[in-house]
């Protein structure tokens, strides 16, 4: 009845795991030999004049430029910014849906292949490549930037939308058309319900991504904050370039809390 | 003829034979039971008929047509004819009941009004007199996962009764419901069908409801006919044997026969004598 089974006795001393001390001592020689290899010269990093070379750097960026002109220019620069990141996932959203219905092989098996193939190409690609390749094709500004975001976020949101309708049950629609329904109407009555709180969720949180994104984009030309940053910090103008960076600080800060609020209601 | 069957016959995929030999014919206006034993092929029978699945063996004819010879167009058609109120209603949770009511007529509802009622109900009347008659009229704009499960059930009784179809397949429609709310779900399912001459043909896990409400009642066990009589010429004995693989109860709303397996058989004794100690050994073989 009670004939415990124990499948291992304690060894004492040779409890201690040997595999556990080889593969630590094998780590530890990785890392050191990575130093080594790196020639990485900490001394360098906290001399003297390389701390004060640094303070000096960043002390420069303070105060921040408040002149109100430039604030304003700075507020137009992060709306920019957003709008660029919003109209780029909005669009990425829609399309994303029209590639995800073949893509989850409602159209059959070449259409599924098709789209996953596509989605799989416009994925791949960073958006910081579709930027460069967008600014040669629509010129400098954010029209480019929101094309680029628009393009790679289409593969990514395309995906998730295809996985989420394979993945819920597909009883709800089968019974409609058992009672002769048509299938675009069948899946908005009995699929769409289904996964429609996951495609605004996962649009929600790739629109938080493409806001830093968006952010970056500036750099190789696609208007808004980064745009301004990259400018101003390569004459040296520190001050402004603070302003910018705490303008993106707060832009990504309340686009997280806003569409954490958002995620929240549509949970219940 | 609402439904002619012959030598109606579904093997599944495994070589599993669900149903074989079955030859039935109803004509419209008909009300029949199914009954037998769990696993006899009475879900099976009811996708058959109501052309969700394919026959692998046999003829059948529902509503005068052979469903497997009509173009898609034409299967469609016929099946906006046909409804099916399922064990589990298959309806989204996140539905409101109207919308899930209003469910039932978009087959016969262009697809434009369909979308539309979408953004706003287009019969909201409809809806309510439906689910009025199944006692939940106060449910209308509920979402359906507030509902408990014998509401559920209820709202997918109400969505076919406004489909309004010429024949009417259950698959156990009240097997959430009390024996009270029972007795009233069926008797509204069979006023449905006499005021429009609609047939019925419903599984029953409750033997006494379908020998109450159905002039005809088939006995099922093992994919194949036992019996197909007037309802009054079924004997305790015949039901006995129809129920013989689960110990001769005959399962009625009074005695569940879970119930009664419960109350009868002893506990299973819980007398594993072999205890792992899980944690003393982790990561050493």
């Amino acid at each position: 009845m009670s004939d415990t089974v124990q499948p291992c006795t304690s060894r004492g001393a040779g409890d201690f795991c040997l595999t556990c001390l080889l593969t630590s001592a094998g780590l530890l020689a990785a890392v050191i030999a990575s130093f080594a290899y790196l020639d990485i010269d900490f001394s360098a990093l906290f001399s003297r004049e390389s701390a004060s070379g640094m303070g000096d750097f960043v002390a420069s960026f303070f105060p921040p430029e408040a002149a109100p002109a430039f604030l304003q220019k700075t507020a137009h620069g992060a709306l920019q910014t957003f709008a660029t990141a919003a109209v780029g996932t909005l669009f990425a959203a829609l399309l994303g849906v029209f590639f995800a219905l073949p893509a989850a092989g409602r159209m059959g098996e070449a259409p599924r292949q098709l789209a996953r193939f596509a989605l799989n190409v416009l994925r791949s690609v960073p958006e910081l490549v579709w930027a460069t390749l967008m600014v040669l094709a629509a010129g400098l500004g954010p029209f480019a930037g929101t094309l680029a975001l628009a393009l790679h976020t289409i593969g990514v949101l395309g995906r998730l939308f295809a996985e989420a309708i394979e993945n819920v049950p597909s009883t709800a629609e089968l019974s409609l058309r058992q009672a002769g329904s048509g299938s675009a109407v069948a899946f908005l009555y009995g699929t769409l319900p289904l996964v429609w709180p996951q495609f605004i969720a996962y649009s929600l949180y790739r629109l938080e991504m493409n806001i830093r994104m968006a952010a970056v984009l500036g750099f190789v030309g696609a208007g808004g904050l980064g745009q301004m940053l990259y400018f101003h910090l390569s004459i040296f103008q520190q001050a402004e370039a603070a302003t910018v960076l705490i303008a993106m600080l707060l832009l990504v800060l309340a686009v997280d809390a806003a569409s954490n609020l958002l995620r929240g209601r549509l949970a219940t | 003829m609402s439904i002619v069957t012959h030598q109606l016959g579904l093997e599944h995929g495994n070589g599993f034979r669900a149903l074989h030999g079955l030859n039935l014919k109803l004509t419209a206006g008909e009300r029949v039971a199914i009954i037998g034993p769990s696993g006899a092929g009475k879900t099976s029978l009811i996708r058959l008929l109501g052309s969700a699945l394919r026959p692998t063996n046999g003829r059948l004819e529902l509503l005068g047509e052979n469903p497997w010879q009509q173009s898609a167009a034409g299967l469609r058609q016929l099946r906006t004819r046909i409804g099916t109120i399922h064990q589990a209603p298959p309806i989204p949770p996140r539905l409101r009941v109207i919308t899930a009511i209003l469910a039932g007529r978009l087959g016969r509802w262009p697809a434009w009004k369909g979308l539309l009622s979408l953004l706003y109900p287009v019969d909201i009347a409809g809806a309510q007199q439906a689910l009025a008659r199944l006692d939940l009229a106060d449910r209308l704009f509920e979402r359906c996962d507030r509902l408990s499960g014998g509401q559920l059930q209820r709202v997918g009784i109400a969505r076919v009764l406004y489909q309004q179809p010429d024949l009417i397949l259950a698959d156990e429609p009240v097997s959430a419901l009390d024996p009270i709310l029972a007795d009233a779900a069926i008797a509204q399912i069979v006023a449905e069908a006499e005021q429009r001459g609609a047939t019925v043909l419903a599984s029953l896990h409750a033997v006494d409801l379908a020998l109450k409400w159905f002039p005809r009642v088939i006995g099922l066990r093992s994919g194949q006919l036992a019996f197909d009589l007037p309802a009054a010429e079924v004997s305790t004995d015949m039901l006995r044997d129809l129920y013989s693989s689960e110990g001769s109860i005959v399962p009625t709303q009074a005695n569940d026969p879970a119930l009664l397996h419960a109350l009868t058989e002893p506990l299973p004794e819980i007398t594993d004598p072999k205890v792992v100690r899980l944690d003393s050994c982790r990561g050493r073989g």
